[in-house]
């Protein structure tokens, strides 16, 4: 609990900016909701003269821009799920690594503590900074379209507010991995951002090209992608249970190998 | 009771050597001096006694637990100093013993304002403020708060003012008196002559000799420069362990009775003489030579 605690005050700052920035782009982009659905005319010409390709990357050919959620999902719903999945991913990239690098190690591990604890203190601490992103974000999103976009189905918002905590959790569950051997900040915050922004690329690709379409599985965007979510009516529960493997899998092999490993300092 | 023993207790970095074989034996109430050149293993010693890193072979117990297995329980016990202070950047130091206090299940809050107050520690300053001196002393409170039974102190006195030396030298002795263990690595053989019990002198990562300071005392090494006048004699005494030529001065790594060489020297014609405590790569050249020999 202590480590727990001191983690969530050390990155508070942080936490506060990134959720503040992304909940004010929701809020902002929400506002312009209104002027969108007068031109919705001109909007839709404007789609069919999008290339194909194009339209399916952002999955124009299955949301209509007209409609609340059609719109927040194309609009705004990609920056949550890709700005906060860099936010996710530095959070886990950064976690042990970070004593080792301020040389703190030194102290934290001479506490009368075993590596679990310091592991389980580090995972509770990044999950409840991303609950609470997501819930604050969520909240203020709710809030935007109540003012701007009142005529929504809240039973078609909720998964598009809860998809992004789920691809969250598996990339900070992923950075937390390579947090046992990244121990030097700059490499991770580059590693944390490169990996969110390889996957991300992953999804457009698959989305483009029929050839490549199996790449899809290899991304956590294709599993929580709006389009999708807002096609079947909700998350689909078998893609929950990828992600969660995928940092259930992660978390586990971190606890092994932080038990193991010789800090270096 | 033993509170440490290592038994062949060996570190590789993959290839490179850490230590090998190390054998170490420290009983209650010692205040065990751990010295060597930089690079000769003591540190490495030290981050396998607290588990920091895991031993490629051997086994070591503190406080009669096992190293690996047992190393939470051990730490509740023990207070470390580490050779490079480092603390959190936005923490104050108050904060920090703060911080540190509720990791042990004793209150330490009344030793450490005790602490804080021999040492006439600022706590209100954020860690990055402090100068190098202010750090240490940060990391003496941080590792005496909780009242340990084994101090171990990885080269402890850098950047600490000599009248704060003297102060923490007069506090491990005090600790000491009250049972506490002392384990304390150092380059500089006499802040270890004046507060050791015994010494383990390493190098290369192996443990070349295990001494009782009063031992050592009487060995009395010393480095003897003569400078002559004439040429300079062929001296033959039993306590000339090496000894150099350079123009008219000869420079002797000197280990028997002072008086005897000093009788020797009078009989010529000297323009100077210069008798000096050696350095300690001097005593631990010597013994790494001896061990050579063997």
């Amino acid at each position: 609990m202590n480590l727990l605690f001191r983690e969530l005050k050390a990155n508070s700052r942080s936490l506060l900016i990134w959720t503040l920035a992304l909940a004010v782009l929701n809020f902002s982009l929400m506002a312009l909701f209104p002027a969108f659905a007068d031109g919705a005319e001109q909007m839709d010409e404007f789609m069919a003269m999008l290339p194909e390709e194009f339209a399916r990357m952002f999955g124009l050919d299955r949301l209509n821009l007209a409609e609340p959620i059609g719109f927040y999902a194309i609009e705004a719903y990609f920056m949550v799920i890709l700005f906060g999945g860099i936010f996710a991913a530095i959070l886990g990239t950064t976690m042990l690594g970070k004593e080792e690098d301020e040389k703190t190690a030194e102290f934290l591990l001479a506490k009368p503590i075993s590596r679990h604890y310091v592991v389980t203190g580090k995972v509770l601490a990044t999950a409840i900074q991303l609950l609470v992103f997501n819930m604050v974000i969520g909240l203020v999103t709710l809030a935007s379209f109540e003012i701007f976009a009142p005529d929504y189905s809240i039973g078609e918002l909720l998964p598009l507010l809860v998809a992004p905590l789920v691809a969250q959790l598996a990339l900070a569950a992923l950075g937390l991995l390579l947090s046992v051997f990244i121990t030097r900040r700059k490499s991770a915050l580059s590693v944390g951002i490169g990996f969110v922004l390889g996957f991300y690329f992953l999804h457009a690709v698959a989305a483009i090209s029929d050839k490549l379409e199996f790449l899809k599985f290899a991304t956590p965007f294709w599993y929580m992608d709006a389009a999708g979510i807002v096609e079947h009516g909700g998350i689909e529960l078998w893609k929950v249970a990828v992600l969660a493997g995928v940092a259930a899998l992660s978390v586990g092999a971190t606890y092994l190998l932080y038990k193991k490993k010789d800090i270096k300092i | 009771m033993n509170v440490i023993e290592a038994r062949g207790l060996t570190k590789y970095y993959g290839k490179s050597r850490g230590i090998v074989d190390v054998d170490l034996t420290v009983a209650q109430g010692e205040i065990f001096g751990f010295i060597g050149p930089n690079g000769a293993g003591k540190s490495t010693t030290i981050r396998l006694l607290l588990n920091f890193i895991f031993p490629t072979r051997g086994h070591a117990q503190v406080l009669g637990k096992d190293i690996v297995k047992h190393s939470p329980a051990i730490k509740a016990e023990v207070g470390y100093i580490p050779g490079e202070v480092d603390y959190y950047d936005d923490m104050t130091a108050g904060e920090l013993f703060a911080y540190s206090d509720r990791y042990y299940k004793k209150d330490c809050r009344q030793r450490t304002r005790q602490l804080v107050e021999m040492f006439d520690l600022d706590t209100k300053k954020k860690f990055r403020e402090l100068s190098l001196g202010n750090k240490k002393k940060v990391a003496i409170i941080q590792a005496l708060q909780h009242q340990p039974q084994l101090l171990v102190l990885d080269e402890p006195t850098g950047g600490l003012d000599p009248l704060m030396q003297r102060r923490f030298f007069q506090l491990l002795r005090e600790e000491n008196k009250g049972g506490v263990t002392v384990f304390f690595s150092s380059h500089i053989l006499s802040e270890v002559q004046r507060l050791c019990h015994r010494v383990a002198i390493i190098g290369e990562g192996s443990v070349l000799k295990v001494e009782d300071m009063s031992d050592l005392r009487r060995t009395h090494f010393r480095n003897v420069r003569a400078s002559f006048a004439g040429d300079v004699p062929d001296l033959d005494l039993p306590g000339i362990l090496s000894s150099q030529v350079d123009n008219n001065t000869l420079q002797v790594f000197f280990g028997g009775d002072i008086n005897e060489l000093v009788a020797c020297l009078s009989a010529h014609n000297l323009t100077g003489l210069w008798v000096e405590e050696p350095s300690l790569e001097d005593v631990f050249m010597h013994y790494y030579e001896e061990e050579g020999e063997q």
